[in-house]
């Protein structure tokens, strides 16, 4: 009987044979914590061990800042000087302070994720990696200071939902369309606990930004993480950063062609439209063209899920085809995930159009989906937003969130109501 | 377990509640954990007052989902130490789950409890008996009874050393 | 006897002639405030007057923590976007790329012009006076009144001269000038007074480094600080001046000073003002090697073009050994620096380039300090806690010296990198 990816990852790191439902201990690649989580992480462990403690391989711990970067707050500040310390104490050099950006996207720009590594961090979208075949999940601090000890934790042998995507998106139609509208269907929790593979030729043919944004909603839908084995481009592309070993490691662990599957689910994006997550859930799902004409006070694009230069590309688009002006009444702020990124939208010269529309470009970090840095909304307000949350109060106590794509996103800004993007695309 | 039977107040909550609801945001840069129960459930709609009122021994009860959302460990915290000795809900999301085990912190898996919420069959303030050994849950003020299974496998070993650092440290020395 | 520059601005808005020590009660031509406009706001409410007296003298600019990073900023931004609805303000800057720190956006927007009487809700309004006009910080209570009375009084200040000749040495800079005097004057060394600067090393300066000079005599507890509005202020204000009220006023050669000083640029070295205060001056000799864990380009009073093309001269092509945040003043230098490349020098030497505003310079954005942690930065002040923690320190220098140390990870003479 064949095996799905996450069956040949996971006995390729515990070293032996596994079954769905077993409970089996992992050699970790890396272990990851921000400055969210990774002072509590810091101190536990510190306690733990008496302070007297050293980590299992500092190489394979990492470090990075992305919460609060840089540091608003005082505690934020202190926590980020216990990593910063610890991380010296321990020789830990994976440490990526304030001017990186998203932790994830930077470990990966680095080539620090290779498909097949285990990889545990304190951000809950840390299975996103799942876009280059590596099997990434979000813990709690005690997971990781546990990791630190002996390189190793347990997990769950999860079943594996298989999806296929087959079509072309139609112009204005985006990865992330699709995305929310498998939320809407599967429900916030529709992966409950399983891995998922995407497959099938539309996946094929995604960018690595598009195969990010797909594997970081499946938290959203409680999974623990969604697999793309690297192909094309995204092989070459990771081949550069994380070496010749990546081609080895796709060989080894595609899933077998007669792999069994808990589930397997068919979509298909031809006849896809924008879709929407409203308020107040992510699985509150609608057409744009549903709630078009709302009013909204802001505009925010970035995040671990569409933070990418095709991304924030998307959106330049929607801008020129709007004549590079934004609505007034519209606050629209746009935050690159990396340095990486940030670079290259200046070199493709868009940070200087966003600027002449009124559009604030922010530094690279996770802004506004913390609710600790920028675009906390007052309460009343409604915004839009390309994160990948809207829960009640999670950008702003008393305020309220759509979630959607780039393209939709800057619609909305240009016009200064929800707007369908093939209304200014054409 | 030394005290197996447990008696208080039912605080009940929906389907799916979040992390943000439980713990929000706005206060991840807390590091020690005694001081999170003060945030808890502040933003969740009808229950803002949870923290002032929430008294030791008092129970969560939850539907589907509890926990889904961030990874952060402050929403397991929060709960434990203002003296919430189980959570009971018909499920967890992942990673909640996982950070509830590896603090031995036991969380009961109800059967039938998301509809029974919705039908109103238990609701706050409903006095609560909890056989943590049997997995059994009384609601003393209605007369309905509920049954819920306790952690398996692994999970079961690592409750009983403490959680996971613990059982760790007990392996080691092993 | 002829007149200081107080006594003829404040004069020509009280329409008859003063001199120092008088009481005057005038019209301010413009009201600056920034994320303290809500509060005053409310404080306005409680006189009873209904409408601001005009509402187009009013200028509201969003910069101590924006994009709003918490619950009480963006309840408080909301505020003030609420009031401007209200009132018809037109001169409000919000989150947007069109704005940037309060005083930066006040002189390149036209706002700050010769002659005019000028007041902000913040202690460097003093700033303007690169551009001539008569600025002064003042509190919360005291703009309310004005909003709602149109009057202000002011006792019309002693003036402090201070004439500036021969020209920068490499390495060496305004802010190395205005550390220079407050070291040798220190923090109440012009107290209630007017400083006017003078003389040909001024004339020579830019309006930058004139607005970096002007910006910090309130650490000497100026009331104001002025330059002369010369050629380069007209051509500057020209075509984007908001009013016409504004006149070229300048001291006469004869006035009467409290106090005169000299200073000769030739003999000028970098330095720094070490912790805890403005006017702890020490010579770059003295604390040269000191580690730091943070450097800041940016504030009011040193994150103009001018600034960021000599710290980028710098970076270029190296990179930083500590975190080091560089915040254009306003998103127009902002945009200054993506066309000439500087986003670039700095992303590639490892900056991080945040978004126009304060930053960490008050304790509440960007770049907040933990104990035991010490950044050098261009802006103006280094009290006690002041970027966010007590047990931090700051020291205070020019945007060269801040990026020579930026590369050392310790604070470094800009000479020897030059």
């Amino acid at each position: 009987m064949g095996k799905t990816m996450i069956h040949k990852i996971i006995e390729r790191s515990a070293g032996r044979e596994v079954k769905v439902g077993d409970r089996v201990w992992c050699k970790i690649d890396l272990s990851t914590a921000r400055d969210f989580g990774g002072a509590n992480c810091v101190l536990q462990f510190l306690d733990v061990t008496d302070r007297k403690g050293k980590v299992w391989d500092p190489s394979k711990i990492a470090f990075t800042f992305d919460l609060q970067a840089p540091a608003h707050s005082e505690k934020v500040a202190v926590n980020q000087k216990i990593i910063r310390d610890f991380a010296k104490d321990q020789g830990i050099e994976k440490v990526f302070d304030i001017n990186w950006g998203i932790g994830q996207h930077v470990l990966l720009e680095h080539g620090h994720v290779k498909p097949g590594d285990v990889i545990l961090g304190t951000d809950s979208h840390m299975n996103l990696l799942g876009a280059v075949g590596a099997f990434a999940t979000g813990v709690g601090n005690t997971d990781i200071v546990a990791s630190w000890f002996e390189g190793t934790n347990w997990f769950r042998v999860p079943e594996t939902m298989k999806v296929t995507v087959t079509g072309r998106f139609a112009k204005g139609v985006c990865m992330r369309d699709l995305l929310t509208k498998i939320v809407g269907d599967l429900g916030a929790d529709g992966m409950f606990f399983k891995a998922v593979e995407f497959g099938g030729e539309t996946i094929e043919a995604a960018s690595l930004a598009d195969r990010i944004t797909l594997c970081s909603m499946v938290t959203e839908m409680s999974g623990k993480v969604g697999l793309i084995m690297p192909n094309g481009e995204v092989l070459n592309w990771l081949v550069e950063r994380a070496g010749e070993e990546v081609r080895d490691r796709v060989k080894a662990l595609a899933a077998d062609a007669d792999a069994v599957y808990s589930d397997d689910l068919h979509f298909d994006v031809n006849r896809l439209e924008p879709m929407t997550s409203c308020p107040d859930a992510p699985d509150n799902v609608k057409r744009v063209r549903d709630v078009a004409g709302t009013a909204v006070d802001q505009v925010h694009i970035g995040s671990c899920s569409n933070g990418r230069f095709e991304d924030i590309e998307a959106a330049y688009k929607v801008l020129e085809a709007g004549r590079f002006k934004v609505s007034p009444k519209v606050r629209t702020i746009i935050t690159p995930s990396t340095r990486e990124v940030m670079r290259k939208c200046a070199a493709a010269g868009y940070i200087e159009k966003f600027l002449d529309a009124g559009i604030v470009f922010t530094n690279p970090t996770c802004s506004l989906c913390t609710a600790e840095h920028y675009g906390v909304l007052p309460s009343g307000d409604v915004g839009v937003s390309t994160t990948n949350r809207n829960f009640i109060g999670k950008v702003g106590k008393g305020s309220h969130t759509y979630l959607m794509s780039p393209m939709s996103a800057m619609a909305t800004a240009v016009r200064g109501v929800i707007t369908d993007p093939r209304d200014i695309l054409g | 377990m030394e005290k197996t039977i447990l008696r208080g107040r039912a605080w009940v909550f929906g389907d799916d509640v979040d992390t943000d609801l439980i713990y929000h945001n706005k206060y991840l840069a807390e590091t020690d954990p005694k001081k999170m129960p003060q945030y808890s459930f502040e933003y969740y709609p009808g229950k803002e007052h949870f923290a002032k009122e929430v008294k030791p021994g008092d129970f969560v009860v939850a539907g589907t989902n509890f926990g889904c959302g961030s990874s952060r460990e402050h929403a397991v915290y929060c709960l434990k130490y203002a003296g919430i000795p189980v959570v009971l809900a018909e499920n967890y999301s992942r990673i909640y789950y996982r950070n509830a085990i590896n603090n031995g912190y036991p969380v009961l898996f109800i059967k039938g409890i998301s509809q029974a919420i919705k039908d109103k069959k238990i609701e706050d303030g409903d006095e609560l008996e909890v056989d943590l050994a049997k997995g059994e849950v009384k609601n003393v003020t209605k007369g309905t009874s509920f049954h819920g299974d306790a952690v398996a496998d692994l999970e079961k070993d690592i409750m009983a050393a403490g959680g996971l650092i613990e059982y760790l440290k007990s392996r080691a020395g092993r | 006897m002829g007149k200081t520059f107080a006594e003829k601005a404040l004069g020509r808005a009280a329409g008859h002639e003063v001199k120092a020590g008088e009481i005057v009660t005038v019209e301010p031509d413009f009201c600056m405030s920034h994320d303290n406009s809500a509060p005053i706001a409310r404080t306005f409410r409680k006189i009873g007057v209904k409408n601001v007296w005009k509402p187009e003298r009013i200028v509201f600019i969003l910069d101590h923590a924006v994009p709003a990073p918490s619950d009480d900023h963006a309840v408080n931004h909301k505020e003030t976007r609420q009031f401007v609805a209200e009132q018809g303000i037109t001169h409000f800057y919000d989150v947007s790329s069109k704005g940037g720190v309060c005083h930066q956006v006040m002189c390149e927007e036209g706002f700050a012009l010769p002659g005019l009487i000028m007041i902000g809700s913040d202690s460097h309004t003093c700033t303007y006076g690169a551009f001539g006009a008569f600025s002064t910080g003042i509190g919360r209570s005291e703009m309310a009144a004005a909003w709602a009375t149109g009057q202000i009084w002011f006792k019309v200040p002693e003036s402090l001269k201070v004439t500036v000749k021969g020209s920068f040495r490499p390495g060496v800079a305004a802010k190395d000038l205005i550390l220079t005097l407050i070291g040798d004057i220190k923090a109440d060394g012009a107290d209630y007074m007017s400083v006017e600067f003078h003389g040909p090393a001024i004339e020579a300066m830019s309006i930058a480094e004139r607005m970096t000079l002007c910006n910090m005599g309130i650490e000497m507890g100026a009331k104001n600080a002025v330059c002369p509005p010369d050629a380069k202020v007209l051509a500057a204000i020209r075509d984007k001046a908001r009013t016409d009220r504004w006149e070229a006023l300048w001291a006469d050669d004869d006035a009467v000073y409290a106090k005169e000083l000299t200073y000769d640029l030739d003999n000028l070295v970098p330095c720094v003002a070490k912790p805890h205060t403005v006017d702890n001056y020490a010579a770059i000799d003295a604390v040269k090697g000191t580690p730091i864990h943070q450097a800041f380009l940016g504030s009011c009073t040193n994150a103009r073009i001018e600034d960021l093309r000599a710290a980028a001269a710098i970076l270029k092509g190296k990179e930083v050994a500590v975190r080091t945040i560089v915040i254009p003043a306003s998103w127009k230098i902002y945009r200054q620096c993506m066309a000439e490349g500087l986003i670039e020098t700095f992303l590639d030497a490892g900056c991080v380039i945040a978004n126009p505003g304060c930053g960490p310079c008050m304790g509440n954005h960007e770049g907040i300090l933990a104990p035991g942690e010490a950044c050098i930065s261009t802006a103006n002040r280094n009290f006690k806690g002041r970027m966010g923690n007590k047990e931090s320190f700051i020291y205070l220098a020019s945007p060269l010296t801040v990026a020579a140390s930026a590369l050392k990870g310790e604070i470094a003479d800009p000479r020897e990198v030059l």
